[in-house]
């Protein structure tokens, strides 16, 4: 119990703004995949089928992740004819942020503490 | 006549100047003849030399190998985006098509917003994908086409050939007829080694240089040459001396 208390302090030891992205929106490793995919990719505009075909992924998966990540105002969820489409926000807050997280991932270390967050969150 | 230049050094020559405002080309070629080098370097060149912000459109390539790709050129793909002169936008056939005849679609907000007045759609291939029916599908890419002038967008766009050496396969969408100008690239083997051919086939309103002529893809992108010399059937992939024609021809009868 004690172990697992360190662990979690340690793992927690990281920039509070980033923290809570993960916490809150990055909380699925197809979530990552996604914000990674449209934070390199800014003005992508594209069904569920085909991001996830860009992604790599499967698109049941794909398809309700991207609607979780227009519900929190990462992507944007549009109604184009027949199709819904995605996009990212426009909100440089929100591409900030973004921005941040890829960079950050960059490093193993966060990297590490990331997949820690996101596996806790799937318990 | 108003021209718009494509900035590759030789081509306009070929163009008398230019391409005509608000047309559309196409650019059919092989794998690694170079459409989208020839694509990107009419929008690199639109920015820097004529101040005309430009559209990428891309339903393969992610932009993040458009940034790759033009950096070993020297063109900065990421800056000229966060100046708001370049967007490259990846989507489908089907939604930019949708998106192009809604009013207010990404496309036209973005053409308004950044007085974009070119765009490179890599590539028109893929609306393949949208339907097999050939005719459908001529009137779809013409609707496409259509949606491009109608926001004064000169464009680029390129056509994937499968043939690597010789004559083109034939067009089932018959989109050369739909374009106002159509350009095509070709291998061609001479003496076993592979040089690269470009001809202007067809320019709707204007005149143009007939000659096929040699290019190379450079440190700084294409650069068309000049005409080969002294061999026929360059366009076929695999030409012959003039000279070996005229034996065949006339001597070995």
């Amino acid at each position: 119990m004690e172990r697992e208390d360190l662990v979690g302090r340690v793992m927690a030891d990281m920039d509070p703004e980033l923290l809570n992205f993960l916490r809150t929106q990055v909380n699925s490793f197809v979530k990552w995949d996604l914000i990674r995919f449209f934070g390199e990719n800014p003005y992508t505009t594209d069904t569920a089928e085909n991001i996830a075909r860009y992604a790599g992924r499967n698109v049941e998966a794909t398809q309700a992740e991207l609607a979780e990540l227009a519900a929190q105002g990462v992507l944007v969820e549009q109604r184009l004819g027949e199709m819904t489409v995605y996009s990212l926000s426009s909100n440089p807050e929100v591409r900030r942020l973004i921005q941040r997280f890829l960079e950050a991932s960059n490093d193993r270390q966060f990297r590490v503490k990331a997949i820690y967050h996101i596996i806790r969150g799937m318990r | 006549m108003e021209r718009v230049k494509t900035g590759v050094p030789g081509l306009d020559e070929m163009l008398r100047g230019g391409l005509l405002p608000q047309t559309t080309t196409l650019v059919e070629g092989a794998p690694g003849t170079g459409k989208t080098t020839l694509g990107m370097q009419f929008i690199y060149n639109g920015i820097i030399e004529c101040d005309e912000p430009g559209i990428i459109l891309t339903f393969e390539q992610f932009p993040s190998q458009f940034y790759r790709d033009a950096a070993n050129f020297g063109w900065d793909f990421r800056r000229l985006e966060e100046e708001g002169k370049l967007r490259i936008i990846m989507t489908s056939p089907e939604v930019s098509l949708q998106d192009l005849q809604r009013v207010g679609g990404q496309i036209e907000a973005l053409a308004r917003e950044m007085g974009a007045r070119r765009i490179l759609v890599d590539s028109i291939s893929h609306f393949q994908r949208l339907t097999h029916d050939p005719l459908q599908l001529r009137h779809l890419t013409y609707t496409f086409v259509n949606g491009l002038k109608r926001e004064g967008l000169t464009a680029i766009l390129t056509w994937e050939s499968p043939v690597l050496l010789g004559e083109p396969g034939e067009h089932d969408i018959g989109i050369p007829f739909i374009v106002d100008t159509y350009i095509i690239l070709r291998y061609v083997e001479i003496e076993s080694a592979v040089h690269k051919a470009l001809l202007v086939l067809k320019m709707r309103g204007s005149d143009h240089d007939k000659d096929i002529r040699q290019f190379d893809i450079t440190s700084r992108g294409i650069e068309v040459r000049s005409r080969f010399e002294g061999h026929e059937g360059i366009m076929s992939g695999s030409p012959r001396r003039m000279a070996d024609s005229f034996v065949q021809a006339f001597v070995r009868r």
